[in-house]
């Protein structure tokens, strides 16, 4: 009965996001476009169909004041709806974990753009455009806290992850023997670490940068233990939008564009310039 | 699979425990609201006002991150029992009062012309009449308790559906993992209804 009352509540929360104003100023696809393909139903239809979040600190986050998604999935969602389309007209459908995979096998969203870590069990039902970043869990814990220094001390601790993270899979990987426990986002997660109901928290590299340049009491520990390459997800088999996307990856990752747009998003909390953008694997 | 076993085993504990907890809890409302003392039965229904007008997942949340504000941190599980049987045991009272208003006026009045105490007609006039009817509404809030235990989920129990969550994060196939968690619910529903049932079988009507 919950479940189904959060997930109602997700659907009328995800329906409702407007399109975005024009801001970007991203390529526009110049060749054909053929009959009946991808492209040809987004531009048919007008928006593009995105799945995704709006609680993602940096990457897909709605700003209550402006109605607007900001974050580094969001800018490349309106840039990629610039390359379609003309204009930067996107509609954002909220996906989880549950439901990325049927949102696009059923048609609802033509991409989710939303960390989605390529992996070769979901390659088996999903195509996987980019990667178009590339991140890594790091490991947070309270100032002050002894005996975290390294992935490996993570064992046989009460460790913290985001619910339905790629936190979850790093932490049984580089300790197995720790105890996971997940909260639904990352402001709840902090809260735990804080009131003691794990030892550490691991969560996205990017995200715990953010939430330690707003809150002294949060200390990270070491640098990222694993590479997370994050794809598009497109419908599976679906070969020709899959080669699109990664064309137009790959010439704003030349024209410098996709560099822009990370200084604009995570790179307002990670210093640093820009990292180098992933190698696109076809 | 071991882990959808052990979310499995979390909830049936979960929600078996609750239960007990709410049964044993609504049981003293449910007195306190028919007591004859004005002051227990404004305590008794504002016990059921306060639990059942707000939301569960509000007070999992509270419990699970207000409480700790205010120094009391319970492990993760204590903290979702207490919540989900404080909250079931308003609904268990407001079924075991029902079955009692469900007993005859006359009876309660032929008793204490008898000379019964109050503790004296519960017991042997006014219960074992009430007693099998509410087991049906009972065993509803058994199956609406297994059901809402899936809420603990979301404040980081790792039950059936936070289980079946994370096997999906690994195996990407939603359709084939909650289709096999909605049939472990099923399963527990159905056994619950078929206890009820033979309960009712079992306990003979005393009219």
């Amino acid at each position: 009965m919950g479940r189904l009352l959060l997930i109602g509540l997700l659907l009328v929360a995800g329906c409702s996001a407007a399109p975005e104003p024009g801001t970007s100023n991203g390529p526009v696809f110049r060749g054909t476009v053929a009959e009946g393909s991808t492209v040809d139903r987004i531009r048919k239809r007008g928006v593009l169909k995105i799945g995704g979040s709006q609680d993602a600190p940096l990457l897909s986050q709605l700003d209550p004041t402006t109605g607007k998604l900001t974050g580094f999935d969001a800018e490349l969602g309106r840039l990629l709806a610039q390359y379609v389309l003309g204009s930067p007209k996107t509609e954002l459908v909220t996906a989880t974990s549950e439901t990325r995979e049927p949102l696009l096998s059923n048609g609802t969203v033509d991409v989710i753009l939303q960390t989605y870590t390529i992996t070769p069990a979901r390659r088996e039902r999903v195509a996987f455009a980019g990667p178009y970043y590339q991140s890594g869990q790091a490991i947070a814990v309270r100032k002050g806290t002894n005996g975290i220094a390294k992935p490996g001390d993570l064992a046989g601790k009460t460790v913290i992850a985001g619910a339905n993270t790629p936190s979850i899979a790093a932490i049984r990987q580089v300790a197995p023997t720790a105890e996971i426990v997940e909260f639904g986002s990352d402001p709840e997660c902090l809260a735990a670490l804080k009131q003691g109901r794990g030892e550490a928290y691991v969560q996205d590299q990017a995200l715990l940068v953010a939430d330690a340049s707003k809150d002294a009491e949060l200390q990270l520990v070491g640098e990222p233990f694993t590479v997370d390459p994050y794809g598009i997800g497109i419908k599976h088999g679906d070969e020709e939008f899959t080669r699109f996307v990664n064309d137009w990856l790959r010439e704003i990752q030349k024209s410098g564009l996709w560099q822009e747009t990370w200084k604009k998003t995570i790179g307002t909390v990670v210093r640093g310039e820009a990292p180098a953008p992933p190698a696109i694997t076809p | 699979m071991s882990l959808v076993l052990e979310g499995f085993l979390t909830t049936v504990a979960l929600a078996s425990l609750c239960f007990g907890a709410a049964l044993v809890l609504g049981l003293v409302v449910a007195v306190l609201r028919i007591a004859p003392v004005p002051v227990l039965r404004a305590a008794g229904a504002t016990y059921v006002e306060v639990w059942r007008n707000v939301p569960l997942l509000a007070w999992l949340v509270l419990f699970v991150f207000g409480l700790p504000e205010i120094g009391l941190t319970f492990p993760l599980f204590w903290s979702a029992f207490l919540a989900i049987s404080l909250y079931e045991a308003a609904y268990v009272c407001e079924a075991l009062r029902s079955g009692v208003n469900s007993v005859a006026l006359g009876q309660g009045e032929a008793a204490r012309a008898l000379g019964l105490t109050f503790r004296q007609s519960l017991r042997h006039v006014i219960v074992p009449q009430a007693a099998r009817r509410v087991v049906q509404p009972l065993a509803n809030i058994a199956i609406a308790l297994t059901m809402a235990t899936a809420l603990a989920g979301a404040v980081g129990v790792v039950e059936l559906t936070r289980a079946a969550n994370r096997v999906n994060l690994e195996i990407a196939r939603p359709l084939l993992v909650f289709t096999g968690a909605g049939l472990c619910y099923l399963a527990l529903a159905g056994g619950i209804a078929l206890a009820a049932r033979s309960v009712e079988r079992r306990w003979p009507a005393h009219v």
